[in-house]
């Protein structure tokens, strides 16, 4: 077997590490060891924060529709109850976007739960 | 991909004042309402990463209510750091030489534990009288209990 030369091979490798790593902080965006093992963390948590974005998205949309709604002198959970009876099939994010972009059409999505809602009017806002 | 989800820009947030009246409110429940409007959770448009809170007054902090026997029985220590230097003081003492400091260490332990937090910390004011000096801004009253 022909003996195997790596030269222009691991010159290669080290730059593709390196062009992954680029402006990580100090050594590891310099250093072929230190930068392979923050770029393989680097993905291994965007990986993950791909998925746990959606989870966060949502939680964020709930908090800003809570606020809207605690404004209005309901609250989240009277809130999307009622919608669910009244048939709205808005979704939390269009939900939340409508309170931030359009807070009339919130007032009246509000009025539109209020009126199915089973539950007695919330007597305060707590 | 268009984003969909606004989101707070920094600088961009117009930040309101409210003045509230601590005479005879809980001291828990007056923390937790504050620390909302500190974090911007009041707001449609909270944003996790920015501060969209507003500032908030307190005024008459020594009439603030500690209910129970808290005033007598509940204790702010902090230890010094030299041998037997452990300070202990009850919540009523606390209240009556330090008036400002019940509600605000109250509000900073609701508050997120990081650099935003100490951010949002500095947009409460507190003060043992029924005056304060932020006439200027013209605060609103606001609702707690």
């Amino acid at each position: 077997m022909p003996r195997v030369r790596k030269g222009a091979a691991r010159t290669r490798a080290r730059k593709r590490i390196l062009r992954d790593a680029r402006g990580y902080f100090g050594v590891k965006s310099r250093h072929k060891y230190q930068a392979r093992n923050a770029v393989i963390r680097a993905n291994v948590f965007a990986y993950r924060d791909r998925r746990t974005r959606k989870r966060d998205m949502r939680a964020l949309w709930i908090t800003r529709i809570t606020a809207a709604c605690r404004m209005r002198g309901t609250r989240y959970s009277r809130f999307m109850n009622g919608l669910k009876l009244a048939g709205v099939n808005l979704n939390r994010k269009m939900l939340s976007q409508l309170a931030i972009e359009d807070p009339a059409i919130f007032d009246e999505l509000v009025q539109i739960s209020n009126e199915h809602s089973r539950a007695t009017p919330a007597a305060s806002s707590n | 991909m268009r984003r969909q989800t606004t989101f707070a820009k920094a600088g961009e947030v117009e930040k309101k004042w409210h003045v509230v009246d601590a005479t005879d409110v809980p001291l828990g429940r007056l923390a937790s309402d504050i620390a909302v409007v500190l974090m911007g959770k009041h707001r449609p448009e909270y944003t996790p990463h920015v501060d969209t809170g507003d500032f908030v007054i307190v005024t008459n902090a020594s009439k603030v209510a500690l209910t129970g026997r808290k005033a007598e029985q509940r204790l702010k220590m902090h230890y010094t750091g030299y041998p037997g230097g452990l300070k202990v003081r009850t919540f009523g003492e606390v209240r009556e030489k330090h008036p400002e400091r019940l509600i605000e260490d109250a509000v900073r332990r609701m508050l997120p534990k990081n650099r935003l937090g100490r951010v949002m910390l500095k947009k409460l004011k507190v003060y043992a009288g029924e005056d304060h000096p932020h006439q200027a801004q013209q605060p609103t009253p606001m609702q707690v209990g």
